[in-house]
């Protein structure tokens, strides 16, 4: 009899991992949606949501920007910015990010209104520290300390374009720029983007650090109205339920945008 | 004649309104400027957040808003946490900070202090079936008893001078950052006892059914001031106001408001 190997049923290609976390999410929002106490957590901690995700979104920018720079520096052959920027990387990212945001708090906050004033002496304008809050230093230590990260993502994937590509690019006339633009970044782009997409997603959950300072994000809702109202875990079941929804979906994007870059490969 | 007695009437009215008004009682006038106050929202019953709105209440909003009222002032009210509140206060992020903060001589060296408001009362949170302490010196006295507080906090402070031997450094304290995390620690047992005043307790006797209760007798002689700027100009007017509040009964009816009618528990 000839062998026919069986079709996988579909049960059995199915991702019971997934499947747990979509029930753990019915049963968590069912709760909410049904506990009188749950609900009540959940209009007041929610409220820190677009806190998270405004400074979140703005700092992961910036230090997409700025780590693009650094990278660029690292990879760019000169001296001096190979110098510079290996320096500011591995001081960076050898301090912890919390320690980071009160240096940046009070510390760099000063300093900076300060250079400001000085640039603006001949308008005869000023500014006080008191105008650069809270949530704005913690979007600036938040974008520091991970340009330093994704300076090395970017690096990473500049450096696996394989040198005989640029060799031959060279051969044929493009200028450094073409080089860049045509041969290097759109490879360099297949091995940055999931580990960049990962990096968003720790930056969700570094996010919280801006409670330190009493920004009023998702987590320092959970510890105000766990302190008002005596419910503790009752309230950090439903700000990890927020901080899981959001991760959660994300990492899935992350998987999927991965899936794709993979057959465009081939 | 009913017209005369109604005319009579609003002019007693006015007279008894405007008694208690700034020139009255000889309180400096400022004139409707705005002070940017600080607190965090996490202290019941004297700063927190509304469980039921969100909204910040208690005993430090009313007593500064009377205060501000009296000054012909206003008051913008802002939000860090309590770890960095000293701190911004002192830069002068912010003019008047208020947390339950207790006066002593290292605070006085980073920043301006206002009379005290308030005398804190610590009572001893246990578990429900604690049997092997009654109070503060048959706590002292078994070595193996452990008491939870915030580093820095009215609690600590009381544990260490009034309940233990003084020393700061007493392993028998363990620290927690928030007043939740250490009563979650002791219903798990890490800890023998939480430190804090009656408003609270009710509240955490009133979330948790049959989890708590207290023992002992009333302890501690924190005092409570608000911190300001160093060099500030609000200080005396501040506590002229306060003067005022204190004599003529107002402040009294707030403490009977937040610590005793009002239910931290429903």
């Amino acid at each position: 009899m000839p062998y026919t190997p069986r079709k996988p049923s579909v049960l059995s290609r199915l991702p019971w991992w997934l499947m747990a976390i979509l029930l753990l999410f019915v049963l968590g929002y069912w709760g909410i949606a049904t506990d009188a106490t749950y609900s009540q957590i959940f209009r007041t901690v929610s409220g820190g949501l677009q806190t998270t995700l405004w400074v979140t979104l703005v700092a992961f920018v910036s230090a997409t920007v700025l780590g693009l720079l650094v990278a660029l520096a690292r990879t760019s052959g000169n001296r001096i910015l190979v110098e510079l920027a290996t320096f500011y990387v591995e001081i960076i990212r050898g301090i912890p990010v919390l320690v980071f945001l009160f240096y940046v708090a009070f510390v760099g906050a000063p300093a900076m209104v300060g250079a400001v004033n000085w640039l603006l002496q001949p308008t005869g304008q000023s500014i006080t520290v008191r105008q650069f809050d809270f949530a704005w230093r913690a979007i600036v230590a938040l974008t520091v300390c991970y340009s330093a990260f994704i300076a090395e993502i970017f690096r990473a994937g500049i450096e696996a374009v394989t040198r005989g590509q640029l060799e031959a690019a060279s051969a044929l006339g493009l200028s450094r720029w073409q080089r860049f633009r045509h041969i290097t970044f759109p490879q360099a782009l297949r091995t940055i983007l999931p580990p960049l997409g990962n990096d968003f997603v720790s930056m969700i959950k570094d996010s919280a650090l801006v409670s330190a300072l009493g920004v009023q994000d998702i987590t320092q809702l959970g510890k105000v109205y766990s302190s008002g109202s005596f419910r503790f875990f009752e309230t950090y079941n439903v700000v990890a339920l927020l901080y899981l929804s959001l991760t959660i979906s994300l990492s899935l994007l992350v998987r999927l945008l991965e899936r794709y870059l993979d057959q465009s490969k081939r | 004649m009913s017209n005369f007695l109604v005319r009579a009437a609003a002019v007693v009215a006015t007279l008894a309104l405007a008694i208690p008004s700034a020139q009255a009682q000889g309180l400096p006038d400022l004139a409707g400027r705005e002070i940017v106050a600080v607190t965090e929202n996490a202290y019941v019953p004297l700063n927190f957040a509304d469980p039921k709105t969100g909204e910040g209440i208690g005993l430090e909003y009313d007593l500064f808003n009377e205060i501000a009222k009296r000054l012909n002032a206003k008051v913008k009210w802002e939000l860090s946490s309590w770890d960095v509140m000293i701190q911004s206060v002192r830069d002068g992020q912010f003019e008047v900070g208020m947390d339950g903060i207790t006066i002593n001589d290292e605070r006085k060296a980073q920043v301006d202090f206002s009379d005290s408001y308030l005398t804190s009362q610590q009572l001893m949170l246990v578990r429900a079936d604690e049997t092997r302490f009654t109070d503060a010196p048959s706590f002292a006295a078994d070595a193996n008893l452990l008491v939870g507080a915030q580093a820095g906090t009215t609690n600590f402070y009381v544990a260490v001078y009034d309940v233990l031997d003084g020393d700061e450094a007493n392993p028998r304290i363990k620290l927690f950052d928030t007043f939740g995390a250490s009563v979650q620690a002791l219903m798990a047992g890490d800890i023998d006892t939480v430190l804090m005043d009656q408003t609270s307790a009710d509240g955490y006797i009133g979330a948790n059914p049959g989890a708590f209760k207290v023992v002992g007798t009333p302890l501690g002689t924190e005092d409570f001031g608000f911190i300001l700027t160093p060099g500030s100009d609000l200080t005396a007017p501040i506590n002229a106001a306060l003067a005022a509040i204190k004599a003529d009964g107002t402040l009294d009816a707030l403490k009977t408001k937040w610590f005793y009618d009002y239910n931290a528990a429903q």
